[in-house]
């Protein structure tokens, strides 16, 4: 069913500043919404982008599509959870608890399960998948479908600027964000590891030849990326509320951030993740809320068709 | 090679079998613990021990309900209520001599999956009776399935204009009026305010439910012919979390009035964006999540003061039976204030109990009959049926004043005055 706007009425403050005109199912907002609208959606676009980072970083390293990302950020987000209800930790102190946690496990999972794939580019989507659904299983039936969500003392506050308001969840979740980016990138630019990563993401055989232990490597990145999903759950659980079956309105958001950005490309991650996060919030505004969901999945087909690399990704050819 | 492909495959299928048989009974709740060993084992659990004759069979009734999910904190209120009733029943005996068994299932607010489940209670677990699950979205197709096998289907809350219009005649909503009447004395109310300080514009924005949408729309349209003017209407999924950029285009067009046509989590949702937007409004109208008065309470804090809803009971009613089945509720719940679904829930029982009684039959074709012809005592009042199964009835407006809800309107059932404009919150 779509909602639609309805012509407003004029308000008493007829400045150019504040008017809205409609045009069919579409409304104008004011400039001053319309620049609210693109703030909360960038502030958002960085949690997606952190959400993001650990999944493309992941498709590059071992072309496995992690399609249980979704589900891992969820677990992120209900160790959050819990750690807040029984010994009060608020959600950024405890993700130097959930993730070195969710690394080892990300470690386990790629160390002894899906290393044993003989062809994971064709088979890791079914075997993620299949994970996704044991753990939404799993976690629905230990905590149930209760709606859970994290409220520190600033989660209702708002900081004002320039007549703007900032959210301070999201203000503090979008610079947690982009410190956890940055580190990932000093990892990746400036440490020996780092370097075996991104020579693997370049060329797996190569890497090898030049005796990087692709191995090695691949379990280590598949464990960063589930840390990195463990930030971005901690962040999840203070903005949004979630229960075990959110994992699939999660992952599909992040298919689509890393199939816009490029899969393999950090920064094709973040600059997607921005987009995508304006255009959902400006679609809510512009056009009306039913319709915010369906960007992501606009975008995923629409990259597929034209631009199947992706803004940022590189085009693989098929070895003769 | 070949046979390392097979082994692959083999493992995939044994993995996927095996997620899907545990998925299916994690997302399927067995029955409620209390009633399972009874449901699937001979009758005689249950039955009142009679020393000499051989004991009558139990009455089965059957039902379905959201425990999980959207409408968990409405469904469980429900089952209270249902439970505290068959229990009761059985106090005295039961019906015509006959102990009720509950059988319970939770549809984890699935429409699909309730409607399995009285296809289930009917067909397998062979029920005498059922009761209605919670929330018009569920009553809807579940009617369907208690219409297919002639069975009477009292509900206690689907009052949205959608249950009654397809013509069926097994269906009873059990309150005091039907979803599209609940807005009826909230817009008299906000009618009747002085000129100066009456809103002129108002927005809606509800979830896309029958029910809330229902109640929003009718207010909306009684809103509009009175004089106001609407701002905005925005419908969104039901399962929408992120309100954060409607709000700001609501706060942006600042109407004096906001009308939210919601379940719960979405109305502490919606408050909540409104809050780190800046929109304060004169006055606001949510359906279903201000009459939970502990959750709403619990979630919101202090920014529940000022918030309309339409409830269809109140705990200090003075309807005949209303101060027993508080009394009886506080005693095997607690000290907790009661939700209006509980009531709702007990409602039906009450309506069912009469029925039975007053024709002496479990027979689902003549209890339909009783049930359009007489009038019924209630917690809610007396409750008489049309020829679709729409109550005769009127509403009350709550309001949120000092951490608890209060009666504010209309004069019968008015406990105290309300406040307008609304505290910030």
């Amino acid at each position: 069913m779509l909602g639609q706007a309805v012509l407003p009425a004029l308000t008493q403050r007829q400045s150019l500043l504040f008017c809205q005109r409609s045009f069919g199912i579409v409304t104008l907002p004011s400039t001053h919404l319309l620049i609210q609208t693109v703030i909360l959606g960038m502030l958002v676009g960085g949690v997606y982008a952190l959400m993001s980072s650990g999944l493309t970083l992941i498709f590059g390293v071992m072309r496995v599509i992690n399609v249980a990302h979704g589900a891992f950020l969820i677990l992120g987000a209900y160790c959050t959870y819990w750690l807040f209800q029984i010994a009060g930790l608020d959600p950024l102190i405890s993700i130097a608890l959930t993730a070195p946690v969710l690394f080892l496990l990300g470690w386990l999972v790629q160390r002894y399960v899906l290393s044993r794939l003989d062809n994971p580019e064709r088979s890791s989507v079914l075997i993620t998948f299949a994970l996704a659904i044991t753990m939404e299983g799993l976690m629905g039936t230990f905590w149930k479908t209760t709606l859970r969500s994290v409220k520190p003392e600033y989660a209702s506050q708002v900081i004002e600027f320039a007549t703007y308001r900032f959210p301070v969840t999201r203000l503090i979740g979008f610079s947690a964000a982009i410190l956890v980016l940055l580190m990932l990138y000093i990892i990746l630019q400036r440490t020996n590891l780092g370097r075996a990563i991104r020579a693997t993401i370049q060329d797996r055989n190569a890497a090898q030849l030049v005796g990087v232990n692709v191995q090695a490597v691949s379990a280590m990145t598949f464990g960063i990326g589930i840390a990195t999903a463990a930030a971005g759950g901690s962040l999840l659980s203070m903005i949004y509320s979630f229960n075990a079956s959110s994992q699939t309105d999660w992952i599909t958001r992040i298919l689509s951030v890393i199939v816009l950005g490029g899969m393999g490309s950090l920064p094709g991650a973040l600059v997607a993740a921005l987009i995508l996060g304006m255009m959902e919030q400006l679609t809510a505004v512009v056009v009306t809320l039913y319709w915010s969901p369906i960007v992501f999945y606009l975008f995923l087909f629409l990259t597929l068709i034209f631009r199947p690399q992706g803004l940022m990704g590189e085009i693989t050819r098929e070895k003769a | 090679m070949k046979s390392k492909i097979w082994k692959l495959m083999i493992s995939i299928a044994m993995v996927s079998l095996l997620i899907t048989a545990c998925g299916a009974s994690a997302t399927e709740a067995p029955p409620a613990a209390t009633e399972a060993p009874a449901a699937t084992e001979a009758p005689a659990a249950t039955e009142a021990p009679a020393a000499t004759e051989a004991p009558a069979a139990p009455l089965k009734i059957g039902a379905s309900l959201p425990l999980t999910g959207d409408f968990s904190e409405p469904g469980t209120a429900a089952k209270l209520g249902y439970e505290l009733w068959v229990e009761e029943v059985n106090n005295v005996g039961g019906l015509l001599g006959r102990q009720v068994e509950f059988v319970l299932y939770d549809n984890a607010s699935d429409p699909d999956t309730a409607v399995a489940d009285y296809e289930r209670l009917i067909t397998e677990d062979k029920v005498d009776l059922v009761v209605g699950p919670f929330s018009s979205r569920l009553v809807i197709p579940t009617s369907e399935v208690a219409a297919k096998y002639g069975y009477a289907f009292p509900e206690p809350a689907g009052g949205a204009p959608g249950v009654f219009d397809r013509g069926l005649t097994n269906i009873f909503f059990c309150q005091p009026a039907p979803g599209a009447d609940q807005a009826i004395p909230f817009a008299n109310y906000i009618l009747g305010l002085p000129e100066d300080v009456r809103p002129k514009t108002f927005a809606v924005v509800s979830g896309d439910d029958p029910f809330n949408l229902g109640v929003v729309e009718a207010a909306e349209k009684l809103l509009t012919d009175g004089g106001l003017t609407s701002v905005l209407k925005e419908v969104y999924p039901p399962d929408t979390k992120d309100f954060s950029s409607i709000a700001a285009k609501v706060a942006d067009l600042d109407p004096d009035l906001i009308l939210g046509g919601t379940i719960f989590e979405d109305s502490v949702g919606q408050i909540q964006a409104y809050k780190e937007a800046g929109y304060q409004p004169r006055g606001a109208f949510f359906t279903t999540g201000p009459s939970l008065p502990k959750e709403f309470n619990e979630a919101l804090g202090s920014a529940t003061e000022g918030i309309f809803s339409a409830i269809s009971w109140f705990e200090d009613s003075t309807t005949e039976t209303n101060p027993e089945f508080v009394a009886a509720y506080h005693d095997k719940y607690g000290a907790d204030p009661i939700a209006e679904d509980s009531a709702n829930a007990y409602t039906v029982g009450q309506v069912l109990q009469q029925a039975i009684e007053n024709t002496q039959s479990v027979d689902n074709a003549t209890l339909i009959d009783e049930m359009h012809s007489a009038t019924f005592t209630t917690v809610v009042g007396p409750l008489k049926f049309d020829e679709v199964g729409r109550p005769e009835g009127s509403f009350m407006i709550l309001q949120w004043q000092g951490g608890t809800y209060v009666m504010v309107y209309p004069d019968f059932a008015k406990q105290a005055d309300p406040v307008w404009p609304k505290p910030e919150w």
